[in-house]
C-alpha cells in the first residue's frame, strides 16, 4: 500500500513543538529531551519508538493527560496559540474536546463499561458543541457517525454496551467519539496494537480516509515501523527519550536515514528481503530518561565513534521536513 | 430473570439452614427447656406434663417439623418472661431498631460516598491524608463509649438534644400503624412528633454509624481509586469532560457497585450493633430485648431473635443483590 | 525473618511511628501489666470510692473504691488475651478451610465460599447473644461466638491468595517435579499469603477488641466485676455524672489500642499489598 497521506501545502504549522523536554513529577527526572517537531494541517504524521522510548509519555504530556509528568521546558504552539510551560496541562486540556482528539491505546478498557455507546458518543458531541441541535438531532448525528466509521446497524448499536462489541468495533467506537468532536488534530496512540492484522488495516484506512475527506491532521503513534511506513507521510523516530530522526516514510529503506531507523527497518521482514537481510539490533533497548551525554543509541550503533557519547546531539532547529540527530550526519538532508 | 430466581432460591435454602441451626440452638441449652418453662417450683410430674405439652418427648425431626410449621403460622413460641407470644414481642421491638439502622445507614451513605469519591480523586493530597487520619480514629471508637460520651456531653451538659428515649414525654403515648415512628408521624400528619422522633434519633444514629461510616469511606475510596485508574477515564478527559462530570457520571456508577455490596453487609452488622446504643439511650429495640432474654435465660426468645435477624439479613442481602443486578445487568451477569 | 527486617523500614510518618510504639507498649502491658499494679484491682473499699484522679490514684477510683489504673492494667490482659485468642484460632481455622477449599476447587470450593460470604454478613453480636444463652454469659462464650463469626474472613482471604498462586505457572513446574501438597502449602502458599494476612490481622485486632469489649459491655462477655475494659465501662456507667474518669479511662484505653492497630494495619497495607499503588 503506497503512502496514502496527502502532502500538506498549507504553510502555517498546526502544532509547533520546539525543544520540549518532559520530566516526571516525582524526582524531576527528565525522560524526553529536546524534541522539536512541526505538524502541518491535514498532515498524517507517525511517531515510532520501542516500548519505553517515551513516545506515549511525550504525547500524553503534551496533551495534558499524563498526571505524573510535566513539560519541563520548551515551547508549544497549537494553531498559533502559545501554551506556556507554567500551568501547561490545564491549558492543553482546554484544547481537548474540540480542537484535539485523542484515542488511547486499549480499546477494551477505553470505554465506560456501564454506559451505552450511543450515550458516550452523544456526550462527546455535547462536550464539544453543547446541545444546539437538541437531543434528537444529536442522536441522529451520532448514529450517522457510527455508520461512517463502519459500525453495523448503528441505530441498534446505539443502545448497546461496550462489552457487546469486538475489539475492532470498539476501536471504531472510540474513533467515532474522537471524530464526533470535529477536531483539527487527532492523536491515536497505538490504535492497532490490540487488533488482528486485517482489522488493523481497516482501522488505518478509516483514519486516513477521514483525514482526506475532512482535512484532519493525524498523529499515529506505534512501535510498528512497517505499519507507519505504509500509512503516513513523515515519521519521527524516538529512542531513549531522544528524537533521532524525522524522515519521509518513502525514504526508509531507500535512502540513508539515521542509523537507528535503519536498524529498525532491518528488523522488519518484507517481501523484498531475504532471511539474510533481516538483522536484529544487538544489546538491550535504552528507555526514556537516558541521562548521559550524547546519543542514546550509541551503545548499539554499528557506526559509533567516540564523539557519539561526548557531543551533544543536534536539535531540530531548522525544522526542515526531514531531520537526523546523527553526529556523523547520517540521514541528514 | 434467571439470576433473580436463583438468588431467591438460594435465599430460601439459606433460610431453611438458618431455621435448622436456630432450632438446634434452642435444644443445646444448659438446662431442660421443660424445666425452665414449668417454672421454679414445679415437681417432676408437672415437668413431665409440660414436657409433653411442649412436645419435647417426640422425636427430634418431628419437633423440628412442628417448629417450622409454627413459624410459618407466625408462632415463634412464648416468652416466659414477658408472658406474651414472642412474635408480637418482636413485632413491637423490631421496628425501632430498623428505624435506627435506616437513619444510621442514610448518614453512612451520605458521608461515605462523596468522601470516598473525593478522596479517591485527590488521593495523596493533604485532604486525603486528613480524611485518612479521621477515618482511622473513627474506626477505633467503641460505639458504646461514644454513645455514653455523646449522651453525657451533647445531651447532658450542652442540652442540644434529648438524652434518652424514643419520643419526648409529651408524645409518649403516640402509636402508629407501622411501628416506625418517623413513618407513622408523617402518615398522621403530625410533624411535631416527626421532629421529636428525629431529635431522639440523632445521637443514637450518630454513635452507631461513626464506625461503619469510617469503614465505608475507606471501602468507597478503594473502589473509586481503582476506577480512576482505568482507561475510560483518560478517554473521558480527552473528550474534554470536566473532573466533576467524570466523577459523577462515569466513575461513581462503576465504582459504586462493589462498594454497595459492603454497605449491604453493613446493614446487617449495624442491626446487630443496635444493642450497644439502645441500652444507653433507653430506646426500645430488638437488641435490648435479646439481651434481656439472655439474662433471663429465655431461650425461645433468643432463638427467635436470632432467627428474625437472620431473616432480615438474608432479605437485605437479597434486595441488594437484585438491585445491583438490575442496575448493571451486563457486569453482574459476567461476574 | 525478613518480614521483621522489612517492618523496621515501614513507618513513614510520625503518626505511624507513634502507633507502632503504642502498639508495642500495649502488648507489653498486656503481658506484664498484672504485675505492675500499684493497688489490688479487685479489692473493694467503700471509703475510697469515687475519688478523682490524684497523685495517689492516677486514674482515680471507681464506685467500689477500686483503683482504676490497676484495674486497667490488670484488665489489659483480659481484653487483649481474648482478642488474640479469637484471632489465632480464627486464622488457623479460616486458613485451613480456605486453603483446602482452593486446592479442592470446583463446586465444593464455590459452595464453601458462598457459605463464607453469607456467614460473614451475619451480625456477630446477635450470634454472640445466642451463644451466651446456650453457654451462659461469660468471656469464653464471647470468644467462642466471635470465633464462630469471624473465620470466614480468613477463609476467603486465604482461598483467594491460594487460588491466585495455584493458577500461576510455577505451580505447574512444581507439579512436574512431583512436589507433594504439604510442601506446596508450606513453601509456596504460606510465605506469599503472610503479607495479606498480616494486614488483615492488624486490622482485626482492632475490630475484635471492639467486639469483645462491646459484648462485655452489654453483659454477655466478661462479667462484672472482672476488669475487662468493656465491663469496666458498663460498671462505671452509673457513676458517669460524678465519676467520669471511670468511664473515660477504659474507653480511652480501648480507643488508643484500636486506633494504633488501625494505623499499623493501614501502614502494612500500603507497604505490603501489591495491588495498592504507592501514594
Amino acid at each position: 500500500m503506497a503512502s496514502l497521506a496527502p502532502t500538506s501545502t498549507d504553510d502555517r504549522p498546526l502544532l509547533e513543538i520546539r525543544d520540549v523536554s518532559v520530566a516526571l513529577k516525582t524526582g524531576k527526572r527528565t525522560m524526553v529531551s529536546g524534541v522539536s517537531l512541526d505538524i502541518r494541517p491535514r498532515e498524517v504524521f507517525g511517531i515510532v519508538g520501542e516500548s519505553g522510548s517515551g513516545k506515549t509519555l511525550l504525547t500524553r504530556t503534551l496533551l495534558g493527560l499524563q498526571d505524573d509528568a510535566f513539560v519541563e521546558s520548551g515551547r508549544v504552539r497549537f494553531n498559533g496559540e502559545e501554551l506556556p510551560v507554567a500551568g501547561y496541562a490545564g491549558r492543553a486540556r482546554k484544547l481537548l474536546g474540540h480542537s484535539i482528539g485523542f484515542v488511547p491505546q486499549d480499546p477494551f478498557s477505553s470505554l465506560n463499561p456501564s454506559m451505552r455507546i450511543g450515550k458516550q458518543i452523544t456526550e462527546a458531541i455535547y462536550l464539544a458543541k453543547g446541545w444546539p441541535m437538541g437531543a434528537e438531532r444529536t442522536r441522529e448525528a451520532a448514529i450517522s457517525l457510527m455508520a461512517e466509521v463502519g459500525i453495523p446497524e448503528p441505530a441498534l448499536a446505539f443502545n448497546q454496551f461496550p462489552d457487546q462489541f469486538s475489539g475492532g468495533m470498539r476501536q471504531r467506537i472510540v474513533f467515532a467519539i474522537a471524530l464526533a468532536q470535529d477536531p483539527k488534530l487527532l492523536v491515536a496512540d497505538e490504535p492497532t496494537t490490540a487488533l488482528d492484522a486485517i482489522t488493523q488495516r481497516r482501522v488505518i484506512e478509516l483514519i486516513l480516509d477521514r483525514s482526506r475527506r475532512h482535512g484532519l491532521a493525524v498523529i499515529l503513534i506505534s512501535h510498528n515501523l512497517e505499519l507507519l511506513r505504509q500509512s503516513v507521510g513523515r515519521i519521527a523516530v524516538l529512542y531513549g527519550g531522544q528524537l533521532l530522526n524525522v524522515v519521509a516514510s518513502g525514504d526508509i529503506g531507500r535512502s540513508t536515514v539515521h542509523p537507528y531507523a535503519e536498524a529498525l527497518f532491518d528488523c522488519i521482514p518484507t517481501r523484498e528481503k531475504t532471511l539474510a537481510d533481516i538483522r536484529s539490533i544487538p544489546g538491550e533497548p535504552v528507555g526514556a530518561g537516558f541521562g548521559l551525554r550524547g546519543c542514546a543509541f550509541a551503545s548499539r550503533c554499528p557506526y559509533v565513534v567516540t564523539a557519539c557519547t561526548t557531543t551533544d546531539l543536534p536539535r531540530n532547529g531548522g525544522l526542515t521536513p526531514s531531520f537526523s540527530a546523527c553526529i556523523l550526519g547520517r540521514g541528514a538532508p | 430473570m434467571r439470576y433473580v430466581g436463583q438468588r431467591i432460591l438460594f435465599s430460601i435454602l439459606s433460610l431453611c439452614v438458618l431455621l435448622f441451626i436456630t432450632f438446634l440452638l434452642s435444644h443445646v441449652v444448659s438446662g431442660d427447656p421443660a424445666i425452665v418453662a414449668a417454672g421454679p417450683n414445679a415437681g417432676a410430674e408437672k415437668i413431665a406434663a409440660v414436657r409433653q405439652e411442649m412436645g419435647l418427648d417426640r422425636p427430634f425431626l418431628v419437633q423440628f417439623w412442628i417448629y417450622c410449621s409454627n413459624i410459618v403460622h407466625g408462632d415463634l413460641g412464648t416468652s416466659w418472661f414477658t408472658r406474651q407470644p414472642i412474635a408480637s414481642d418482636i413485632i413491637r421491638e423490631l421496628p425501632p431498631s430498623l428505624e435506627l439502622v435506616f437513619v444510621a445507614m442514610l448518614i453512612n451513605l451520605a458521608v461515605s460516598l462523596p468522601l470516598g469519591l473525593l478522596t479517591a480523586r485527590y488521593a495523596g493530597s493533604k485532604f486525603d491524608d486528613i480524611v485518612r487520619l479521621v477515618v482511622m480514629a473513627g474506626a477505633g471508637l467503641p460505639i458504646f463509649w461514644l454513645a455514653i460520651i455523646l449522651q453525657q456531653v451533647v445531651a447532658g451538659q450542652w442540652r442540644l438534644l434529648p438524652t434518652a428515649g424514643r419520643l419526648g414525654f409529651e408524645n409518649r403515648a403516640f402509636t402508629g400503624a407501622t411501628g416506625f415512628t418517623l413513618l407513622d408521624s408523617l402518615m398522621q400528619g403530625r410533624l411535631d412528633v416527626f421532629a421529636d422522633a428525629l431529635a431522639h434519633l440523632v445521637l443514637p444514629a450518630f454513635a452507631l454509624t461513626l464506625l461503619f461510616t469510617a469503614v465505608g469511606v475507606r471501602i468507597t475510596r478503594t473502589a473509586m481509586i481503582s476506577e480512576f485508574r482505568k482507561d475510560y477515564v483518560v478517554l473521558a478527559r480527552a473528550k474534554g469532560a470536566s473532573e466533576g462530570r467524570i466523577m459523577v457520571r462515569h466513575v461513581f456508577a462503576n465504582g459504586a457497585t462493589p462498594a454497595l455490596t459492603v454497605f449491604g453487609m453493613q446493614f446487617g452488622w449495624m442491626l446487630g450493633a443496635t444493642v450497644l446504643v439502645e441500652e444507653i439511650f433507653g430506646r426500645p429495640g430488638i437488641g435490648r430485648y435479646a439481651v434481656k432474654a439472655v439474662t433471663q435465660s429465655d431461650i425461645h426468645a433468643v432463638v427467635a431473635v436470632v432467627f428474625v435477624v437472620g431473616l432480615v439479613f438474608l432479605f437485605s442481602n437479597l434486595v441488594v443483590d437484585i438491585a445491583l443486578f438490575l442496575l448493571s445487568p451486563r457486569k453482574h451477569a459476567r461476574a | 525473618m525478613s518480614v521483621l527486617r522489612r517492618l523496621w523500614a515501614f513507618p513513614k510518618s510520625n503518626v505511624e511511628r507513634t502507633a507502632i510504639v503504642l502498639g508495642c507498649l500495649i502488648l507489653l502491658l498486656a503481658l506484664v501489666g498484672a504485675f505492675l499494679v500499684p493497688f489490688d484491682p479487685m479489692k473493694i473499699d467503700f471509703r475510697a470510692k469515687l475519688q478523682a484522679p490524684s497523685m495517689v490514684h492516677w486514674l482515680g477510683t471507681d464506685g467500689s473504691g477500686r483503683d482504676v489504673l490497676s484495674r486497667l492494667l490488670y484488665g489489659a490482659r483480659l481484653t487483649l488475651a481474648s482478642t488474640f485468642a479469637v484471632i489465632i484460632v480464627v486464622v488457623i481455622i479460616g486458613c485451613t478451610i480456605g486453603i483446602a477449599s482452593a486446592f479442592i476447587g470446583g463446586a465444593v470450593d464455590n459452595m464453601l465460599m458462598r457459605l463464607a460470604d453469607i456467614w460473614l454478613g451475619f451480625p456477630p453480636l446477635i450470634l454472640a447473644l445466642g451463644f451466651a444463652s446456650a453457654l451462659g454469659a461469660s468471656l469464653e462464650a464471647a470468644i467462642f461466638a466471635l470465633i464462630f463469626s469471624w473465620w470466614p474472613n480468613y477463609a476467603r482471604l486465604s482461598r483467594m491468595v491460594t487460588s491466585d498462586i495455584l493458577s500461576q505457572k510455577f505451580i505447574a513446574s512444581a507439579d512436574a517435579l512431583g512436589v507433594p501438597t504439604h510442601r506446596k502449602v508450606l513453601h509456596y502458599i504460606i510465605p506469599n499469603a503472610m503479607d495479606v494476612m498480616l494486614i488483615q490481622i492488624a486490622l482485626d485486632i482492632s475490630a475484635v477488641m471492639l467486639a469483645i469489649s462491646g459484648l462485655s459491655f452489654i453483659g454477655v462477655g466478661a462479667q462484672i466485676p472482672a476488669p475487662e475494659w468493656g465491663a469496666m465501662i458498663a460498671d462505671g456507667r452509673s457513676y458517669v455524672s460524678n465519676g467520669w474518669w471511670i468511664v473515660l479511662a477504659p474507653g480511652l484505653a480501648i480507643f488508643i489500642t484500636a486506633v494504633s492497630f488501625n494505623v499499623i494495619g493501614d501502614m502494612l497495607r500500603r507497604e505490603l499489598d501489591p495491588t495498592s499503588r504507592r501514594r
